[in-house]
């Protein structure tokens, strides 16, 4: 993985100095909170709830097994022990004082880690693939790009004062594992017919309040032209995107109005000229970038490895896990695993100091130090033997990390919402625990199969619950909680947006409707082998919507 | 509120601005509006003296851009201090169309953004500071380097690498440590 | 955002974050801040906090706080208790947590 060199620390270094400088100008009022937020924000530091909450950045979702532990050091010395792992791929600590900010910062930055740009109307984390470098179905490992642009959006002069945020997410393989189409900007990588490799890119998807997906802004853009047309793109929406009303200012609105064939038009206009200019990227730089993503001294295995199959036929309990937990691994006699950070009736996504600590020792002895965050708050080894599976079945479960339900019912993505965060309309942690309870009985997770469920706590979506196979957004109906249900979204490569059933319902009923749901999937589908989001896609919403709304 | 030119206070404006319905002054730098070079561009033109303008950030930098030649000061707006268009109409005026003469930064400029104005092609602000200088100057010092490249003329990262590479052979492994 | 009519005419106290720690604060009588809501000074209503957010404001230019507002609180209980469900959590903490506060 990416090695900071000197002049990468010295950066890091260096906007420590600036933000330790800044923290000092508030806290003698030099300058105001007006002037102060944009450049807390730039550094990840929100002002919630409860306290401050920093965002650290974990870049592409890649952590090596030192920075882990260095997370889980901040985590104790300046917070409460325990973070969440976000939708982004980042990391959120709930109760960081104004005043350690920087020292927990030019702490990150003895890591290689930093919280830079994981807020504010700039260029955001570039998410990719979990199981990128290792997905058996992968053409070719994207965080190369990832890394690439985020050196190119760093402390960008001309894009730190955007519209809105910015989010890019890069996707490896055909199997988008990124969300590529409900980003701002998508770049998906893929063959064209003279086999070479290169980014169809896609503009304008997103979530929140007027959720879009993505629409192909350029079929294929060969590598060497990355920056120059994601520098095209950022131009015209700086310049043109929305000013007037923050809820209009994101590019899918821009998009949206103008239209995508006169987006590209302007686009392409300003690329046709900066395609020759400085952002060209020569071979050799991109080659010096991608023998840092080298894959590790795997050992050369063949055939399934005994210890494996054995565990598999005998340990009924690592078989459960295995066949969850586990994904194809592109080198022969390797899996990719996932630890679920997902045990049912624990708040989703969050992991204790001492849980990140084991991660880091377990990485370090089955996974060559690698670590990978999910952008559905789950945590990857990427690079385990099979042979090594049992063992580290074991070691995880010793530390509650081994529920054997990735993708299933009981994984549910969820944002941290009113318990934490000042834009939310309600909790969204509660009924996530609820409902995972009501699937924690194995046979019948197995049983539903894969059905993803996301929940928001408000419009702003950052649970991603539009694309849930069941979306559930929180709102404040005369200061209850009430929660909405949408079917059928997905993130995946036939992107869709998910479907209101009705009226919204409290809290009870909400999660008795998860169930019903369930059930009628259950009572409709074809086989088992049809998944809940493909019954909704062959039935529509009509049965599911009647069960719930229709009394007995 | 003080004027910073090329990292100095400068006492008085060689630009005097010209209301849109005043008469020009005979001679001598003058500053006009937008609006006023769009309706009266042969006799601005015409005028044997320096010429300063004063951009709206809404204007399309690609249709300006031709004519910033006839100007020595060009005045770019941040009407607050987020609104971020006035980088991409000073890289466009400098890198795009080869804008050489004073690039002014006015509205909402503060300490924090210097930097990045100054390489998006800024050399003159108007800061509301008494200590405008050492602001500017600790602003132009923030960082050592710089990942992307600009028209500043400041050698990009990437580069920096690849002259490293080149400088150590093709099997040096410098970029590494 | 305006509130509807009737938590206005609610007893009201003031609310803000520490500037240094972040930490949820309320306004006392003597215009000082305590991290307990049963310290906060409890007003009338919105009329008869104007003053009261004044002194916050005034604060906050101070550099001690950060945006303080007006809440509606139930004040005929001890602590009193705020009426919007987001404040009873500031108040209170999470209502889950991975690990509280020892």
């Amino acid at each position: 993985m990416y090695q900071y060199d000197e002049i990468d620390q010295t950066m890091v270094e260096e906007r420590v100095a600036q933000f330790r400088d800044q923290v000092a100008r508030r806290l003698t009022g030099e300058i105001s909170e007006d002037e102060f937020k944009p450049l807390r924000l730039q550094n990840g530091l929100y002002l919630q709830l409860h306290a401050y909450m920093l965002r650290i950045a974990i870049p592409y979702g890649t952590l090596s097994s030192r920075q882990l532990r260095g997370l889980a050091q901040i985590g104790c010395t300046y917070d409460r022990g325990w973070g969440h792992f976000t939708t982004r791929q980042n990391l959120q600590y709930n109760w960081i004082k104004l005043e350690d900010a920087p020292a927990a910062l030019a702490d990150l930055a003895k890591v290689q880690m930093h919280a830079i740009q994981t807020s504010g109307n700039c260029i955001r984390n570039t998410t990719t693939d979990q199981f990128a470098g290792a997905a058996h179905d992968e053409i070719e490992d994207p965080r190369v790009w990832c890394e690439i642009i985020r050196q190119w959006s760093t402390f960008h002069p001309e894009f730190s004062f955007l519209p809105r945020k910015f989010k890019i997410a890069v996707t490896g393989s055909p199997n988008d594992r990124a969300a590529v189409r409900v980003h701002d900007i998508g770049l998906r990588m893929h063959k064209n017919d003279a086999g070479e490799i290169g980014f169809e890119v896609i503009v304008g998807g997103g979530l929140g309040r007027t959720p879009f997906i993505g629409k192909t802004i350029r079929d294929f853009l060969p590598k060497q032209d990355l920056l120059s047309y994601l520098e095209a793109i950022l131009r015209i929406y700086n310049q043109f995107g929305r000013r007037d009303n923050l809820f209009k200012a994101r590019i899918k609105i821009l998009v949206h109005e103008i239209g995508i064939e006169t987006m590209r038009e302007k686009v392409e206009a300003e690329f046709a000229v900066s395609k020759h200019g400085a952002l060209k990227l020569p071979q050799e730089a991109i080659d010096q970038i991608a023998v840092q993503f080298a894959p590790p001294a795997f050992e050369t295995l063949s055939g399934i490895s005994a210890e494996y199959a054995n565990a598999f036929r005998t340990d009924f309990e690592f078989g459960l896990w295995a066949r969850r937990n586990t994904f194809k691994h592109k080198q022969p006699g390797y899996s990719i695993v996932t630890i679920s950070l997902k045990k049912e009736g624990a708040p989703p996504g969050d992991a204790s100091a001492e849980q990140m600590n084991a991660v880091a020792d377990i990485a370090d002895r089955y996974s060559f130090g690698e670590i990978r965050v999910t952008h559905e708050q789950n945590l990857v080894l990427p690079h385990v033997k099979q042979s090594d599976l049992p063992a580290v079945f074991k070691a995880l479960k010793a530390w509650d990390l081994a529920t054997p339900n990735v993708g299933l019912a009981s994984d549910i993505i969820a944002c941290p919402g009113l318990d934490y965060c000042a834009l939310a309309n309600a909790r969204s942690i509660p009924i996530a625990q609820q409902i995972a309870l009501r699937f924690k009985n194995w046979e019948r997770a197995h049983d539903i199969g894969e059905l993803k469920i996301k929940i928001s706590g408000c419009i702003n979506a950052c649970g991603h619950h539009h694309v849930g196979h069941i979306g559930i957004l929180g709102v404040d109906k005369a200061g209850e909680e009430f929660y909405q249900i949408t079917l059928g979204g997905s993130a995946d490569d036939q992107a869709a947006l998910g479907d209101l059933i009705g009226p919204s319902l409290n809290t009870k009923d909400a999660v008795d409707a998860i169930d019903t749901l369930v059930e009628t999937y259950l009572r409709l589908r074809k086989s088992s082998d049809e998944r809940f989001l493909d019954t909704y896609r062959r039935i529509g919403i009509a049965p599911f919507k009647e069960a719930v709304y229709v009394s007995a | 509120m003080s004027l910073l030119k090329h990292g100095r206070l400068v006492g008085e404006d060689a630009f005097q601005p010209v209301a849109d319905d005043a008469a020009l002054p005979a001679s001598g730098a003058v500053l006009v509006t937008y609006a006023r070079w769009q309706a009266e561009k042969e006799q601005l033109s015409g005028r044997n003296a320096p010429l300063g303008i004063i951009l709206p950030n809404t204007v399309d930098a690609l249709d300006f851009g031709p004519e910033a030649e006839r100007f020595d000061l060009i005045v770019l707006h941040f009407p607050k201090f987020s609104d971020g268009r006035a980088y991409s109409q000073a890289r466009l005026l400098r890198e795009r169309f080869g804008y050489r003469g004073e690039l002014r930064a006015t509205g909402h400029v503060l300490q924090d953004q210097l930097w990045h104005m100054q390489r998006s092609g800024f050399d003159a602000f108007e800061i509301p500071r008494p200590d405008a200088v050492e602001a500017f100057a600790k602003a132009s010092r923030t960082f050592s380097h710089v990942y992307q490249p600009t028209g500043d003329g400041r050698v990009s990262v990437l580069k920096q690498r690849l002259a490293i590479h080149t400088k150590n052979g093709p099997d040096s492994q410098e970029a590494a440590e | 955002m305006a509130k509807a009519p009737k938590l206005n005419s609610q007893p009201q106290i003031v609310t803000a974050n520490d500037l240094r720690s972040g930490d949820t604060v309320y306004l006392t009588v003597t215009g000082g801040w305590t991290r307990r809501i049963a310290e906060a000074a409890v007003v009338a209503n919105v009329e008869a906090g104007a003053a009261l957010l004044a002194e916050a404001e005034a604060q906050a230019k101070q550099n001690i706080v950060v945006a303080p507002y007006l809440i509606p609180v139930d004040a005929s209980v001890t602590p009193p208790k705020p009426v919007q469900y987001r404040e009873v959590l500031r108040a209170e903490g999470p209502s889950t947590e991975t690990r509280p506060a020892a």
